[in-house]
């Protein structure tokens, strides 16, 4: 129940509404979805005017249509049906195939009112009787329109439809006007709905391409059936029925074909004329191209960069090895300096203990024991190292007389035990190695008593007296009873046998027996008289030499020495650094070993076969 | 065209379909109408549903139960290290991700949630499948509402990877109502709804506005801790506790043991949900010993009598969170499985005293229900594109009122657009005026009625024709997007009419 209003009221406005607000809802059910819709179409209307005015539109269409008599009506001949234009019949020549069925229906109800033979009858106007009066038509045009499949059938052969495809050279010139026309037009026939538009050419590739894959697979609803040559209703019987109907099938497949024929072509048309095909081909190409030119240019700066890799590797491996060769040039030549500094200094050092031990007249009251503490002091300064020697030096220097003795006297002392030690040791490592020996080769000589030095004698004379010498293994007995020192006799014949018998042992062996071989002839030349390399104090920084002593001479190592020994004469100065140059891998001292062994070796090969000619004399 | 909803839950994963404008929950293969949610890995296949979840007593490490509390989730996760210290099945750190460790064949397979999910979803599917007899995709799944974005992603991964095309997520709740077809007929009127869901191991309480056939979200609340699952426990130790009572032997160490009774327990909690006491029976539950126990619904009701307590207790903190009072709520939605429980059902009624309690439809399936609804809704629409999972709206602020007199002569308010109408909106409003009046005059307010509302307009009309019968006037509120108010009335004998726009304050 409403107020009065007040006198002198007006409708005013107080103030003004609260402004919405933005929640967020459910994104649920029918209401919102009804919304969502709303929304989506930017119409800004409350649901129930949304769905009044739906309903409300659709009932101003039906009353808005016109209906536009056709002025032959009055003159169609109702026999000639299948020729006439039956939307014009109706009135509606301007709506065709897009007439609903419900403007359909009101069209007929229309010109029915108008023209049926009982309104003009009424309208006092002559009617023909039977069938032939014109408002057949009228009924034949609605049964034909209010049924789905004969409206399709006549819509499918409209006789305003233009099936004109047009030709390539109109197509090439403006092909957005020519064609999308015509394919707005064939696009009615589509089953599908929603056509692809023909766009513009600004489309991207994907509507192009939508577009034409859409014409390509077109899936047309148009059928030919309204153009039956014959009724199938007309026929007699069964078999004209059948005759008939393969008859018709035949020309309706004739004629699909032909319009399939035609869309094809329109589409054809159209895609060789498109100008944005072209474009699009363009670009691929383009694409294609610089892709092309871009991957040959990453191969090319790979491999340039690999060739700069390579280089720079290259490179820094050439340094290195020159900075290598440098820095073993510079070792080399501060060990030499060193080497040098030291042997100075041990020089200095024996001539200082020498001169004390002299000056101090070698703490000895008479002659023998003068001379006596002179081999004592020798051997102390070829035994002593740098640092003992200065030590003793030192002491001597500092202290008495009697000290000083005294200290000498300890030095002598600890050396000569040492030497001691190692004669002890040497023996011990000698015998030992016999021992082994004969454990290993004890089988193989049978008890015929053929010891490693016998062995290695052999080896040596079988090689001294090579195949070809007169009576070579008589010789080679003779050297052996020479020179063996195991007192046993050997004839020929047994020195054959076991010369075959070590042929048999695989070279290996051999050569392990000529190592040691050597070894035995150094260790028994040092046992004789203690060598002056087994306790050079100088060895330490002289690495090489100890271990070339060690390692057998190979035949080309001894070729460069024959020619060197015959290159520098004797009379040559520092003859043997000479020939030591020339060898390499050899020092001075291994080489005058060397040549010392040669000329033993020689010595006892001419006194081998001096015998043996004596022998043959006799 | 058939569309199918999915309600995948945290235990129990159920499917109904949309078809010939009907929603209906399908049986799977065993003959249920709810599937378990438990994928076992065996050596040359993987199950899902009842079987995998009975086999679970033999083949535990290898039986992925709960999946969905670490759908989506990175390791690190809170929740997905509870999950890990819960579950029989190795979880292991991939990636920041939680990934299964399956070990059936030689070398152990890892496993991650969304493959699980999707099993599990492809087996709800095949369930539509066979119902229908013809292949369906389009698919309405549901999500709790506080599934974050990057969960909500994973499920929609898993579903598509399922085969399934997903229309669209929704939340449960809002499933829940659309299964009772709450503000659905028409789009008059605003009211509250108070959606209760007590599943198999979370509860969640969630209260709506439903205005103009749109649903809001007012507040809601989610509680992992309670569940069908807590009950089962309760029965379970009760049972365990009765035979060591019998047989003088403790079970609950023993964790085969634990799993067998609490399948029994869970078997006795259904029948209790409908029958005044249940059997529970357990072959060869410890040394070949079988257990046999008989439960009755009030000892059920007892045992569980304070988990009922805490379920029931988030209610109230909830609805003063938004600004209710039980009388305000007009509707109580019960879903969830747990919900059937009778005297769960009874304390609601008794918390809501005048408030009609929908759970006419099994509360298990209602959420499954309303989303085949609404994937019936949106299948075969292509114009409605996949919008966001939740959306924004304008609403009308505030109530907008009519001020009028009744017959004594008193001051009343009649509201034409509630606060929290979408806009824009139009509503029809019909006024009398006494016959004998020559003038009436309308007054616009807005705000609330119990607030002194605030006047806005006045509208006359006058030089009316005094008659007999009341003037009826037609007013046409129509309030736009931005609040702004237009205002039309026309006084039907005459044809006299006013119009007025109130701008909406900016």
């Amino acid at each position: 129940m409403l107020l009065e209003a007040l006198d002198g009221d007006e409708t005013v406005v107080f103030g003004s509404a609260a402004a919405s607000v933005q929640v967020q809802v459910e994104p649920v059910g029918r209401w919102f979805e009804a919304y969502v819709k709303r929304r989506n179409r930017n119409i800004s209307a409350s649901f129930q005017e949304l769905e009044e005015e739906e309903e409300s539109s659709e009932e101003s269409e039906d009353e808005e249509f016109q209906l536009q008599e056709c002025p032959m009506l009055r003159t169609l001949d109702p026999k000639d049906w299948k020729n006439q234009d039956h939307y014009a019949v109706l009135g509606l020549p301007h709506l065709r195939y897009k007439a609903t069925q419900k403007q359909i229906k009101a069209a007929h109800k229309a010109i029915v009112l108008k023209h049926h033979p009982d309104k003009r009858k009424a309208a006092g106007e002559q009617i023909v009787e039977g069938d032939n009066d014109y408002f057949t038509c009228i009924t034949k045009a609605i049964e034909i329109l209010s049924d789905p499949v004969k409206r399709r059938a006549f819509d499918s052969v409209d006789p305003t439809f233009d099936n004109a495809v047009p030709s390539k050279s109109e197509g090439k010139e403006n092909f957005f006007e020519v064609f999308y026309l015509v394919f707005e037009r064939n696009a009615r026939w589509s089953s599908k709905k929603h056509v692809p538009k023909l766009g513009t050419m600004e489309s991207s590739f994907e509507e192009v391409d939508t577009f034409y894959s859409f014409w390509y697979n077109f899936d047309s609803w148009r059928e030919f059936s309204y153009l039956d040559e014959e009724e199938k209703e007309k026929a007699e019987c069964r078999d004209e029925r059948r005759w008939i109907e393969k008859q018709n099938r035949a020309s309706r497949a004739q004629r699909k074909k032909e319009e399939m024929n035609r869309i094809r072509t329109l589409v054809d048309t159209a895609y060789s004329c498109d100008p944005r095909i072209k474009k699009f081909k363009e670009e691929e190409k383009a694409r294609k191209e610089s892709e092309k030119k871009a991957k040959a240019e990453a191969k090319k700066r790979e491999q340039e960069e690999k060739e700069r890799a390579r280089q720079a590797e290259l490179d820094a491996a050439r340094l290195a090895k020159e900075k290598e060769e440098e820095e073993a040039k510079l070792a080399a030549q501060q060990a030499k300096k060193e080497k040098d500094i030291q042997k100075k200094a041990i020089k200095k050092e024996r001539q200082k203990l020498r001169t004390t031990c002299k000056n101090w007249n070698y703490f000895a009251e008479n002659e023998a024991d003068d001379v006596k503490m002179m081999e004592e002091v020798e051997k102390l300064c070829d035994r002593l190292e740098l640092t003992s020697l200065q030590s003793l030096n030192e002491i001597l220097a500092s202290s008495s007389k009697e000290d000083g003795k005294a200290a000498v006297e300890k030095q002598v002392q600890e050396v000569n035990a040492q030497l001691q030690r190692e004669k002890e040791a040497e023996v011990q490592a000698r015998q030992a190695a016999r021992s082994v020996e004969q454990a290993s080769g004890g089988g193989g000589t049978a008890g015929k008593g053929w010891g490693e030095e016998d062995l290695q004698l052999l080896i040596k004379a079988v090689n001294l007296f090579p195949a070809g010498t007169n009576a070579r293994w008589e010789v080679i007995a003779n050297y052996m009873n020479l020179h063996s020192n195991s007192g046993l006799k050997r004839t020929a014949k047994d020195v054959i046998n076991k010369a075959k018998n070590l042929q048999r042992l695989d070279p290996g062996q051999k050569d392990e027996i000529n190592k040691k071989a050597f070894e035995k002839f150094k260790k028994e030349h040092s046992s004789v008289a203690p060598s002056i390399d087994n306790a050079v104090p100088s060895e330490r920084f002289d690495a090489s030499g100890s271990d070339g002593s060690a390692a057998p001479w190979t035949t080309e190592e001894q070729k460069l020495l024959e020619q060197a020994l015959k290159t520098y004469p004797v009379s040559t100065p520092e003859r043997w650094e000479k020939i030591a140059a020339t060898v390499p891998g050899r020092s001075k001292k291994d080489c005058m070993k060397r040549y010392k062994e040669l000329v033993e070796m020689v010595k006892a090969k001419r006194a081998a076969q001096e015998q043996v000619a004596i022998k043959t004399k006799k | 065209m058939a569309a199918i909803g999915v309600h995948f839950g945290y235990t129990c994963a159920c499917v109904a379909i949309f078809k010939d404008g009907r929603a209906d929950v399908v049986a799977n293969d065993a003959g249920d109408r709810v599937t378990p949610a438990v994928v076992a890995y065996r050596d040359t296949e993987q199950i899902v549903g009842i079987a995998a979840k009975q086999g679970r007593v033999r083949n535990a490490a290898n039986t992925v139960v709960k999946v969905k509390q670490v759908l989506g989730r990175s390791y690190d996760d809170p929740e997905t290290q509870n999950h890990r210290t819960e579950t029989k099945c190795q979880v292991v750190d991939k990636q920041q991700k939680p990934y299964y460790e399956i070990t059936v064949g030689e070398y152990p397979q890892y496993v991650s949630p969304e493959d699980v999910a999707k099993l599990i979803l492809h087996k709800m599917k095949e369930t539509a499948q066979s119902a229908l007899g013809s292949d369906v995709t389009d698919a309405v799944i549901t999500v709790p509402f506080e599934f974050a974005q990057a969960q909500k992603r994973a499920l929609r991964d898993a579903a598509e990877a399922a085969g399934f095309n997903v229309l669209r997520l929704i939340h449960e709740p809002a499933a829940a109502l659309l299964a009772y077809n709450i503000g659905q007929d028409s789009s008059s009127g605003k009211s509250h709804v108070l959606v209760y869901k007590l599943g198999g191991t979370s509860l969640s309480v969630t209260v709506l506005q439903v205005n103009g056939g749109i649903f809001r979200v007012l507040s809601t609340h989610t509680d992992h801790s309670i569940g069908g699952e807590s009950f089962t426990q309760a029965l379970a130790q009760h049972l365990a506790a009765e035979f060591k009572r019998t047989f003088k032997y403790d079970v609950s160490e023993n964790a085969r043991a634990m799993m067998k009774l609490m399948n029994g327990a869970d078997m006795a909690k259904h029948s209790l949900s409908s029958l005044g006491s249940a059997n529970c029976f357990v072959d060869s539950l410890h040394d070949g010993m079988d257990f046999e126990c008989n439960v009755s619904r009030a000892r059920f009701e007892l045992l569980c009598s304070s988990l009922f307590n805490k379920s029931i207790q988030p209610i109230r903190p909830l609805l003063e969170k938004a600004g209710l009072s039980t009388s305000s709520i007009n509707k109580v939605v019960l879903c969830g499985g747990s919900a059937r429980i009778p005297r769960l059902q009874q304390m609601i009624r008794e918390l809501f005293v005048d408030v009609e309690l929908l759970s006419s439809a099994p509360t298990d399936e209602v959420i499954a229900v309303g989303a085949a609804l609404q994937a019936g809704l949106l299948v075969g629409r292509e114009s409605l594109a996949p919008e966001e999972e939740s959306v924004t709206v304008d609403v009308s602020a505030i109530d907008l009122l009519v001020k009028e007199v009744d017959e004594s002569g008193a001051e009343m308010f009649t509201v034409l657009l509630p606060s929290g109408t979408p806009l824009p909106a139009r509503k029809h409003h019909t006024m009398t005026g006494a016959g004998k009046l020559s003038s009436v005059c309308l007054e616009i307010y807005q705000g609330c009625v119990m607030e002194h509302p605030e006047k806005l307009a006045k509208i006359i009309l006058r030089d009316l024709q005094p008659s007999e019968e009341n003037h009826n006037i037609d007013a046409v509120v129509t309030m736009k997007r931005d609040g702004s108010v237009h205002v039309s009335c026309v006084e039907q004998s005459t044809g006299r009419s006013e119009a007025i726009t109130i701008a909406a304050a900016s």
